[in-house]
């Protein structure tokens, strides 16, 4: 078992999706958010024509800048290496989680670092980091308003942009109230931004007092050994400018080549994610302060990290190390709105943790993910860099197939199939059976309550009845006419 | 063998190809070509596209004739939104004429106290409304950051259309890149309670531009 999978609860997806279903305070988040979601990228992509561009054109190009990467992976991981380290910058490698954290807690020794702001970072959730770094005496400090949240309430954040977005204001406020010594009060939409702002007041000084900052990055720039860092709030800056050490955590796949080429993805990163035409800070960070600067960090260190991605490529799943992050596949896929990010049991939720979990954790352990999908393929047409992601998800499940991971009752049901579908004659009698049978469930408005064999089934959701005749009879029917 | 040894073996392996030498060189020149992705057309100036683009992202905007009007621009700002008078700057903007305009300045990087913030930019693009600021000796980056006010003096001959326009201006006048190159593109926002925007997540709450040679 890899260390990954130590950590997912992806193999308890049914149950846990059961469970998220009927969750009232978790379905009227969801409910709140997903056209905000949508809306909002809609908008955003429409925009683009005001310029002349538009999301078929600029996806193209962005596809073709990561492909042009990930084709060479190896020459651009040097050359990275090469130009970080000339600006003074050190760079480290690590093979899994576990190795992350141990060098980001040997780096912390050495500089007698006792607390870490941190910038989000999906990574570090693969790594565990916030694990070692307490384990090791060392306060981790989320500092993205999501991401602390979800850090106070002890849980793992439920989407990749919007970490909490399966909270209620309720919820926050009752985690505000114990986490900053106060009664719990009643608090209505209009009270949020002094919920921010008592957010803002306890993390500024956990900003000001940190020793080490650690933040993800969006992309790697090969030019110059550059961390890119896009975000909102502003927490992303502060890590990496106030703390004596900056240490970035971030995959391997992260890099692009050029200052262009990061800003024709910077036209699509953030319209993808939130449908803004730009996020409010865009930070390059490279080296470390230099003479005469008054801030920034003494001591940089990029981790470079494997964690299963080095295997993705040449592998029919190469496509996936494309992802540059957005959340667009989650937040127009019918299967992550009506669960949240938690049923999904690791990291990564919705179509593109449908694909990474199994594939950074191992198959078997993920067997349900990549049928939790409608195939409406809503994620592979606003996926920003043209992942297919239903196609990945149809390669798993063969691969399930082929390595015999499918339950027996499946496999048994498939066989008997075959059997039947290499006998005609036999095929179409059964066929019609079959179909007569259901004809005969469904009540007057043509609609099946309980399906007979299946109940399950049919619990939360009727079935339309077939036409009453099988395709080969219609399909016969209409020759002769 | 070392983490990176084996990491760049795999990566190698997957990318299935040798002659790295010859990659290497090719990626090289990709990187000296510096080819840019599609661009956008933008209508109309660049100055007025910059300030819709600026005050859509809920930045306000006040237009000066020329740099010596910039202090009473700002005292006027800081009148007006009833802070005190008292601002930190960055050493690129204190040769200006501070005493006359009744702001008191201190030229230094930001502390947490620091109520008001003023800085000038490396250069702005117009295409999304967007402020570039260096950081360096001259342009601290916390006086962008940690004051609740930040105030930016833009001088409309710095405007560029693009990002990619304002990588070229850098490379053009600088040799170097420096530490940090910060894009700001209003005030500080999170989205994270419930989804409700709220501005002054972490950095600045307000971002009061001063246009520097438009017309008012
Ligand atoms: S798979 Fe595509 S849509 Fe989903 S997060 Fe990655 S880049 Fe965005």
């Amino acid at each position: 078992m890899t260390a990954a999978a130590k950590h997912s609860q992806a193999m308890h997806f049914q149950a846990r999706a059961g469970e998220k279903v009927r969750n009232p305070v978790l379905q009227r988040a969801l409910q709140k958010a997903k056209p905000l979601f949508v809306g909002k990228r809609a908008k955003g992509m429409a925009a683009l024509a005001d310029d002349a561009l538009d999301f078929e054109t600029l996806r193209t190009a962005c596809e073709a800048i990561r492909n042009r990467t990930l084709a060479d992976l190896d020459v651009w991981l040097d050359i990275f290496e090469e130009r970080a380290k000339a600006t003074g910058a050190e760079v480290l490698w690590a093979r899994d989680g576990e190795e992350v954290g141990r060098l980001v807690v040997e780096i912390a020794r050495r500089h007698g670092v006792t607390k870490a702001t941190k910038s989000k970072s999906m990574l570090s959730e693969e790594a565990h980091l916030n694990e070692a770094l307490a384990e090791a005496g060392i306060r981790p400090v989320e500092t993205d308003l999501g991401e602390y949240i979800v850090q106070l309430a002890g849980e793992a954040p439920s989407h990749i942009i919007a970490p909490a977005v399966h909270k209620t204001i309720e919820e926050v406020e009752a985690l505000f109230a114990r986490e900053h010594g106060r009664p719990i009060e009643t608090r209505t939409s209009a009270d949020i931004p002094d919920m921010t702002r008592e957010a803002r007041e306890v993390l500024r000084q956990h900003f000001l007092t940190a020793e080490m900052g650690i933040s993800g990055a969006n992309f790697l720039i090969a030019e110059t050994g550059t961390a890119a860092l896009v975000t909102n709030e502003g927490n992303g800056r502060m890590v990496t400018t106030l703390p004596k050490v900056h240490v970035v955590v971030t995959g391997i796949e992260k890099i692009v080549p050029t200052f262009e080429d990061f800003a024709t993805l910077m036209r699509m990163l953030p319209r993808s994610a939130t449908g803004q035409s730009i996020s409010n800070y865009v930070s390059l960070l490279t080296g470390t302060k230099r003479e005469g600067d008054h801030d920034g960090p003494e001591k940089t260190v990029f981790i470079l990290v494997d964690n299963g991605r080095a295997g993705l490529l040449g592998s029919p799943y190469q496509d996936m190390l494309r992802c540059i992050r957005c959340g667009a596949c989650m937040n127009h896929c019918p299967v992550y709105f009506s669960l949240g990010g938690h049923a999904y049991g690791w990291v990564y939720p919705g179509p593109m943790g449908s694909v990474l979990t199994p594939l950074y954790t191992g198959i078997e352990n993920a067997l349900d993910l990549p049928h939790a999908s409608t195939g409406c393929n809503q994620c592979g047409s606003v996926c920003p860099v043209r992942i297919p992601l239903p196609r990945l998800m149809h390669r798993l499940r063969e691969e399930q197939v082929e390595r015999g991971l499918r339950p027996w009752s499946e496999r048994l049901a498939l066989k008997a199939w075959a059997w039947l579908a290499g006998r005609p004659a036999l095929y179409r009698w059964m066929t019609r059976r079959a179909v007569r049978y259901l004809n005969w469930l469904a009540d007057d408005d043509g609609r099946i309550r309980i399906l007979g064999m299946a109940p399950g089934w049919t619990a939360g959701r009727d079935l339309p009845v077939a036409s009453g005749r099988t395709f080969n009879e219609l399909y016969k029917a209409r020759k002769r006419a | 063998m070392t983490a990176r040894d084996t990491i760049l073996g795999r990566v190698r392996q997957g990318v299935g190809k040798d002659d790295f030498a010859q990659r290497k060189a090719a990626a090289q020149g990709l990187l000296a070509a510096r080819s840019r992705g599609p661009q956008p057309v933008l209508s109309g100036g660049l100055v007025d596209r910059f300030r819709v683009k600026a005050e859509s992202l809920s930045s306000t905007v006040e237009a000066v004739p020329d740099l010596r009007a910039a202090p009473a621009a700002v005292a006027r700002y800081v009148a007006a939104q009833h802070l005190p008078p008292e601002i930190v700057m960055t050493p690129d903007v204190a040769s200006l004429e501070w005493a006359a305009s009744g702001v008191r300045g201190v030229a230094r990087a930001a502390h947490d106290v620091d109520r008001v913030g003023v800085t000038a930019c490396f250069c702005a693009v117009a295409e999304t409304g967007t402020l570039m600021l260096l950081s360096g000796p001259d342009s601290p980056a916390t006086v962008s950051l940690l004051p609740e006010t930040h105030i930016a003096l833009v001088d409309t001959a710095c405007i560029v259309a693009t990002m990619e326009d304002a990588f070229a201006l850098l490379r053009a006048e600088r040799g170097e890149i420096p530490r940090a190159i910060n894009f700001i593109s209003g005030p500080s926002r999170t989205g994270d309670i419930e989804q409700t925007i709220v501005l002054g997540a972490h950095g600045p709450c307000r971002v009061h531009l001063i246009l520097i040679g438009a017309p008012s």
